[in-house]
């Protein structure tokens, strides 16, 4: 009788091993998958274009059948680029508040406001930004207001999240004794804080400015909707540029052949950026220790 | 000395308070502010009048492919000829792209300075559309023909349609089909249709392709609905290309397109039907002091020749 209530027992703990590691497996089988995707409809259009004509190419005109990403690389950095110099101040600066100043009650609502903020839809920031930011440069700064600057704002604004929950993670685990150490030592408390724990938690605050990289230049319809996606060189932050992001989802629908393969191939390109970019989180998460 | 520290830390928290409360209330002050400033820029825009004059022309197009782009290009040949003489789109660089009449309109309504182009069906009371040639842009004009900016919608099949979508067709091309193509402000392409007999099939039929003709095709598919409710009808709306693509392939039964049929498309074997004719309107801010342009004032901006609004004022 008991033994085989133990053998029930030692069964239904092999199904569901079972089904667990096959939950496990999907995932990983869906990265594979659009891995293989990407690589094996990218590859043929690449070599058909040539790597160095497609990502050091200027031109973008599917009808004539050039195909240059060279300037939509460009806009992505600069876009993204813009975005780390809103986002990383701001999210350093309220990590540390919300680690270390805030109290008990503010700082709770505050982290609430930052969860809320993390599930708004990148639809609704695209949405904000057409009709709140753009107008806002267009009459402060002139041209267009679809721009460099208010695709920047928008993803600043957005990557906030990532950067202050990671960030806020590094800062609380540093042990309190270095605190503590520094205080007997005569240090102000914020002496502490930006001498003493803000050094120690140096490599997570970097994985976290790196990890909202990753989410800046993936982004595609915030940026979309506000970033005017010509195929050019800015010459000013008002300019507007096409990302590599938005490139894929304005032409994707119409998209056939060699056009269609060169816009997997920017996409390819794209993700080798993001996994470039994960690999040295996951080398800096090993340091940090987080 | 323990002591003095617990007051300090008190007056750094009162005082990271005080900066916290004043950023909350600036940034509220900022977001307030947002509406009013847009009204003090169209009342600017109203005393100053002509100020827009000397502006630089924002020029705004959709994306390469989209139907909506192909139909323009082409009615104002904003082209150039390529080196092995097919001609291709020239649509300036410097043009914003957007990927929906929605944004379109958006940003055409915010900008004094923006020219864009929509369907007339599309056409809302926040954009003012340009008279072409001094022919105002309304259905009548282009029913008559006068108003030359104008494309067909067409729907396309491949040889052994099915009864259900047969039906459906001929739905579409009766006098109930054209009447709701005729109360959505676009015009019938058979203005003396007879009345709809179904062929009492039943079955379910799938339609796709253009996301400009599928606005009018879901008015279609609710009507059709109580004519014939046998008939399930579904709609994909994607794009007039991958409509027509599909309908080859099979997928779809009914292929729908914002433009002429290409020729590769023809020789596979696609039948083409007109169901109705849009207007396309060239549409500016409503601060916008131009009322009216002629063709080759349109295909220059496009071109990228023309640059400023002070050119076609004058």
């Amino acid at each position: 009788m008991i033994k085989k209530a133990i053998a029930n027992t030692v069964l239904k703990e092999r199904v569901a091993q079972a089904v667990f590691t096959a939950a496990a497996c999907c995932c990983v089988l869906a990265v594979g998958l659009i891995c293989f995707f990407l690589v094996v409809n990218g590859i043929p259009a690449l070599a058909e274009i040539g790597v160095i004509k497609f990502l050091f190419g200027t031109v973008w005109q599917p009808s004539a059948g050039s195909f240059g990403i060279g300037y939509m690389i460009i806009g992505s950095l600069y876009v993204t680029a813009g975005a780390m110099v809103i986002g990383i101040p701001l999210g350093l600066l309220t990590a540390l508040y919300l680690s270390r100043f805030a109290t008990q009650r503010l700082g709770g609502a505050l982290h609430r406001g930052i969860e809320l903020l993390a599930g708004i839809p990148s639809v609704v920031f695209g949405f904000f930004g057409l009709v709140v930011i753009v107008p806002l440069i267009r009459q402060t700064m002139g041209g267009t207001g679809l721009s460099i600057l208010a695709a920047a704002i928008i993803l600043g604004v957005m990557i906030l999240p990532t950067i202050i929950t990671v960030s806020r993670a590094a800062l609380d685990a540093v042990p309190e004794n270095y605190y503590e150490g520094a205080l007997a030592l005569g240090a102000r408390h914020e002496r502490c804080v930006f001498r003493v724990i803000l050094p120690a938690a140096a490599s997570g605050i970097v994985a976290s400015i790196v990890l909202g990289f990753g989410r800046a230049i993936g982004e595609t319809m915030a940026v979309v909707m506000v970033v005017g996606n010509q195929v050019r060189l800015p010459s000013a932050i008002t300019d507007g540029v096409r990302t590599l992001t938005a490139n894929i989802i304005l032409e994707m629908g119409y998209a056939a052949d060699l056009h269609r393969g060169a816009l997997i191939a920017t996409a390819l390109v794209l993700f080798v950026f993001i996994m470039a970019i994960n690999v040295l989180f996951s080398l800096m998460k090993k340091r940090a220790g987080i | 000395m323990k002591k003095k520290k617990g007051t300090e830390k008190k007056l750094l928290t009162a005082a990271l308070r005080t900066v916290l409360a004043s950023i909350l209330i600036a940034s509220l002050f900022m977001i307030g502010a947002c509406a009013p400033s847009n009204n003090a820029s169209e009342n600017n825009a109203g005393e100053t009048g002509n100020g827009a004059a000397s502006k630089p022309i924002n020029v705004i197009s959709r994306e390469d492919g989209s139907g909506t782009r192909s139909a323009f290009v082409e009615l104002f040949e904003v082209q150039k000829e390529g080196s092995d003489g097919k001609k291709i789109d020239a649509t300036t660089l410097d043009a914003v792209i957007t990927n929906s009449t929605s944004v379109m309109l958006t940003t055409v309504a915010g900008d004094p300075a923006a020219i864009g182009y929509i369907s007339l069906g599309s056409m809302s009371n926040t954009v003012k559309a340009l008279e072409i040639n001094g022919v105002a842009a309304t259905a009548e004009n282009v029913k008559s023909g006068a108003y030359e900016i104008q494309r067909d919608f067409n729907i396309a099949t491949m040889p052994n349609l099915s009864d259900a979508a047969q039906d459906f067709i001929n739905f579409i091309m009766s006098k109930e089909g054209q009447k709701v193509i005729e109360d959505n402000n676009y015009i019938a392409a058979d203005a003396n249709a007879s009345a709809f007999r179904s062929n009492n099939a039943s079955g379910k039929v799938v339609v796709g392709g253009s996301s400009s003709v599928s606005p009018v095709m879901e008015k279609l598919v609710e009507a059709y609905a109580s004519a014939n409710p046998n008939v399930t009808i579904e709609i994909q709306t994607s794009d007039s290309s991958v409509g027509m693509s599909s309908t080859i392939e099979g997928v779809l039964e009914i292929g729908m397109a914002s433009r002429a049929l290409k020729d590769s498309e023809l020789e596979k074997g696609l039948t083409p039907k007109t169901i109705a004719i849009d207007g396309l309107a060239v549409i500016v801010n409503n601060d916008n002091p131009v009322s009216g342009m002629s063709i080759e004032q349109v295909r220059g901006i496009f071109l990228g020749e023309i640059k400023n609004w002070a050119d076609i004022s004058a």
